[in-house]
């Protein structure tokens, strides 16, 4: 009898594992359909090419400060802030 | 920026989404797939994939050879979502979306903004599309332009010269004659990112 439970214990346990990676699986399947494109990888690309320091005054303007603290129920109506600047201004790469 | 919002949004339980456009893969980069991978970023980081995509994916499972959601659909669910968490969504490089998807992209994000009013949206790209920013976003964006500082170009030219391949090449007076006009240029011509050394 100990044997037997032994074994029903050992099939459960499989059991639960396969739908664990049933689960993942599926999980990443949504994921992809949602959309196939990665913009994370790019992004870690942005990231380690990034030289510290740079463009991190925009980070302290006025415009940047009032868009990232209201609540859109504050003194800003602007839940956008759009930054503009020639190619190779640093658009991309501020912090 | 994205890496900005990462680090404020932890300590206020809130998502941050991402995009990048490429002229190269412009083709891949259409409204459904854009807004699609925003969605999937922000449901991503949660533990349970919410009630209503997870039924709209096990139902489109039934039609041969599936079917991907319409961007209406992800709207709405980006709509839902985002008005369920702080969201801060990135888009940098807008000029380079395709003309004609610029304006369905526009829209999409100002239908978010209608439903979802506490999400931020920081978007970059060239000065030409700056009317239709404004335009496609009824006035609700602030506009900023980027240049770069003179002291952005000198930290800059700073670490490429510290990365040079070919150090033998470089002497004092080449590297003190390039810290100085380098950066007299730049402020002329602005093209940070676009300079080598």
């Amino acid at each position: 009898m100990a044997q037997f439970l032994g074994n029903i214990n050992s099939f459960n346990t499989i059991n639960h594992y396969n739908y664990q990676i049933s689960v993942a699986d599926e999980r990443s399947e949504l994921l992809a359909w949602l959309s196939p494109l990665e913009p994370r990888t790019r992004h870690h690309d942005v990231r380690n090419n990034r030289i510290d320091d740079v463009g991190d005054w925009l980070l302290t303007t006025d415009e940047f400060r009032d868009w990232c603290d209201c609540d859109g129920e504050g003194r800003s109506d602007k839940a956008t802030l759009f930054c503009y600047g020639a190619p190779g201004a640093g658009k991309t790469y501020i912090r | 920026m994205v890496d900005t919002l990462c680090d404020q949004a932890r300590g206020q339980n809130a998502a941050v989404a991402c995009f990048y456009f490429d002229y190269a893969v412009q083709k891949e980069q259409s409204p459904t797939s854009i807004l699609g991978s925003l969605l999937k970023q922000i449901v991503g980081g949660w533990e349970k994939i919410p009630g209503g995509i997870a039924k709209a994916f096990e139902d489109q499972k039934k039609v041969i050879g599936g079917r991907g959601l319409r961007l209406h659909e992800i709207v709405e669910m980006l709509e839902t979502v985002s008005s369920s968490q702080r969201t801060f969504i990135c888009i940098d490089a807008l000029d380079e979306c395709v003309a004609v998807h610029r304006p369905k992209v526009l829209r999409s994000l100002k239908q978010i903004l209608l439903r979802s009013p506490r999400t931020r949206i920081f978007l970059t790209g060239r000065a030409h599309i700056r009317g239709e920013v404004e335009k496609g976003l009824a006035g609700r964006a602030a506009i900023l332009s980027i240049r770069p500082r003179e002291d952005d170009i000198i930290t800059f030219l700073r670490a490429r010269l510290d990365d040079d391949t070919n150090p033998d090449a470089m002497d004092d007076l080449l590297e003190a004659d390039i810290m100085k006009k380098v950066p007299e240029s730049v402020s002329e011509m602005c093209v940070l990112g676009a300079t080598t050394v």
